[in-house]
């Protein structure tokens, strides 16, 4: 019974952590515009808007966040085995792993917005300034959040595989959820609040991002600030309730019919996903109403 | 990729002397480690893994990913790449699977499996989410007229300039298959990879079986991540950009997948096999 609740403490720790890494993710990968909205970053010099957003995405957020989380665990790991305190270790590790993410942000601003030098895109040596520093801030946060989740269920509930390799898979599953959740309120209301709020950015507005904030030109701390309000919490949610979820079905029916009770509690649990989604979507469905029939006049 | 650029063509021919060449391929690799291990418990480890390939590469083709033009509610799917979704999702199927590695192979697959659903599950409901409550868009599809399983019309619900938005409810069933598909298909390669190192590195090592297990475990799971990645990534070339689901025209471009990833998977897992068993 003990072994029970510790257990579930260790879950219900593993899944806080985990919705501070998704939430500092997202930010961070807003703030770095390095997910999929990002092209609308790259496009826009061409289509004639120049802008002061930062823009980091030369990879994906999973294999950077991957790359990231396993450099952090991976040198924590390394730390433990030379008798560092563990939690002292994490942070060691993910202090070096930052600074990896700070070099990976520099080089990858640099170079993307150099590359738009011949549609007169300048690039801006206070944003390379005042943003990495904010971005490499978020990023600590994301990858000592998900280090110490590899290291909680590594250590307390003794999963086979090493620090590094948690870090890997965790890592990728971190940027995949916040990639897929976080990004589109970044890309479709950050990016274009020209556009009707209910409806989709038309493909012809592609690049013709919004570039003026509340105070003068825009830059990606204004971005920051703004997904941390709905996208970077909604990420930390998604990922906290995947780590949380997974583990807790794990250790509490795991033992239940040799196995196939945590089988039979996902199943259900996917069940119930699947209904609020679609109960959602019918809502959305409902309260929008249909548009009316597509008009002759542009939008 | 912009939006522009993604106009989706179908292209699900097979391409006739490529398929043999790809079959030839993998007859070749198969007889050729049935010749160096023989047959056994190693050689079956090479099956398990080409057939966890081809449920992974099968499973990507399910999930519904937009890109970037998605992130705008330019086009239906999950705002990411259809490699980092698709490997996110069968990684922490993998998670669950290693871990219930210990109960048999089809309780460890099938947890591995469900592990993957989950995480889609959970990934695609907050993406509904952040589509209705944060842009205030409702799914709409742009590639057919009406839901394959609800039966809702789609194209009144489309925003003018777009080719749809949101996640249908087909898509989100599409997301799961994948994550479940993906989430077993690695599971499997991790314990046939697993059970082969653990019978071979004692000897090689000249160690106790109990010694070997972290070094097992470690293997089995770097080779596991790296087909995993291997055949993801090689399904995202053939999927070329975005995907709906299931009921997208694009799917039927699987067949072709499927011959390359067993051609990949083969290979590789003769790799994986072969650094303990020469």
């Amino acid at each position: 019974m003990e072994s029970i609740a510790f257990g579930i403490g260790i879950t219900a720790l593993a899944g806080a952590l985990a919705a501070v890494a998704g939430a500092a993710e997202n930010t961070e990968s807003d703030i770095g515009s390095q997910g999929d909205p990002n092209s609308q970053v790259q496009l826009a010099p061409q289509m004639g808007y120049l802008h002061r957003i930062f823009n980091k995405a030369i990879a994906g957020e999973p294999p950077a966040y991957g790359l990231w989380v396993a450099l952090g665990a991976g040198l924590a790991w390394a730390f433990m085995a030379m008798h560092v305190n563990p939690i002292l270790a994490i942070v060691l590790g993910c202090a070096l792993a930052v600074f990896v993410q700070g070099v990976y942000a520099t080089t990858a601003y640099l170079g993307r917005i150099a590359s738009l030098s011949k549609f007169g895109q300048p690039v801006f040596i206070d944003v390379l300034k005042s943003m990495t520093t904010v971005t490499m801030a978020h990023a600590f946060v994301a990858i000592f959040t998900t280090v110490t989740i590899c290291h909680l269920i590594n250590a307390a509930l003794g999963h086979p595989f090493p620090l590094p390799l948690l870090g890997l898979v965790w890592g990728i599953a971190l940027g995949a959820a916040g990639s897929a959740t976080g990004n589109p309120f970044y890309g479709k209301e950050r990016q274009y609040q020209t556009q009707k709020f209910g409806a989709g950015v038309p493909i012809a507005a592609s690049g013709n991002i919004v570039r003026y904030a509340e105070a003068g030109e825009r830059n990606s701390l204004d971005n920051g600030w703004f997904s941390a309000k709905l996208g970077g919490p909604a990420s930390g949610l998604c990922f906290g309730l995947i780590v949380f979820l997974e583990l807790w079905r794990t250790v509490l029916f795991e033992k239940v019919g040799a196995g196939w009770g945590a089988i039979v509690v996902g199943i259900i649990m996917i069940l119930i996903f699947t209904v609020i989604d679609r109960y959602i979507e019918v809502w959305a469905r409902k309260t929008y109403g249909p548009y009316t029939e597509p008009a002759k006049e542009g939008s | 990729m912009t939006a522009i650029g993604a106009k989706p063509a179908a292209g699900a021919t097979m391409d006739i002397p490529s398929t043999i060449a790809g079959i030839i391929l993998l007859i070749v690799i198969v007889g050729a480690t049935y010749f160096l291990v023989g047959p056994g418990m190693m050689f079956y480890a090479l099956l398990g893994v080409i057939i966890g390939g081809l449920l992974i590469s099968f499973g990507v083709h399910f999930v519904p990913v937009g890109g970037a033009p998605a992130a705008m509610g330019q086009a239906p799917g999950i705002a990411t790449g259809v490699a980092m979704l698709a490997a996110g999702a069968g990684l922490a199927g993998l998670f669950g699977g290693a871990w219930a590695a210990e109960q048999g192979l089809a309780v460890a697959v099938i947890t591995g499996a469900v592990g993957g659903g989950l995480m889609m599950a959970i990934t695609c409901m907050f993406v509904t989410f952040i589509y209705v409550f944060g842009m205030g868009i409702p799914s709409a599809s742009g590639k057919v007229a009406k839901d394959p399983i609800t039966g809702d019309t789609q194209t009144e619900y489309k925003s003018q300039g777009t080719e749809g938005h949101g996640l249908p409810f087909v898509s989100y069933v599409g997301g799961v298959t994948g994550g479940i598909l993906g989430g077993g298909g690695g599971t499997l390669i991790y314990i046939m990879l697993l059970d082969v190192y653990k019978e071979a590195l004692p000897a090689m090592m000249k160690a106790q079986a109990a010694q070997v297990v972290p070094i097992a475990v470690s293997l089995a799971g770097i080779f596991a991540i790296g087909m995993f990645l291997v055949n993801a990534v090689l399904t995202a070339y053939n999927i070329t950009g975005t995907i709906e689901g299931p009921h997208d025209p694009k799917f039927k471009r699987f067949p072709r997948a499927l011959v390359a990833s067993a051609v990949a998977s083969a290979l590789c897992g003769m790799v994986a096999i072969l650094i303990v068993a020469m």
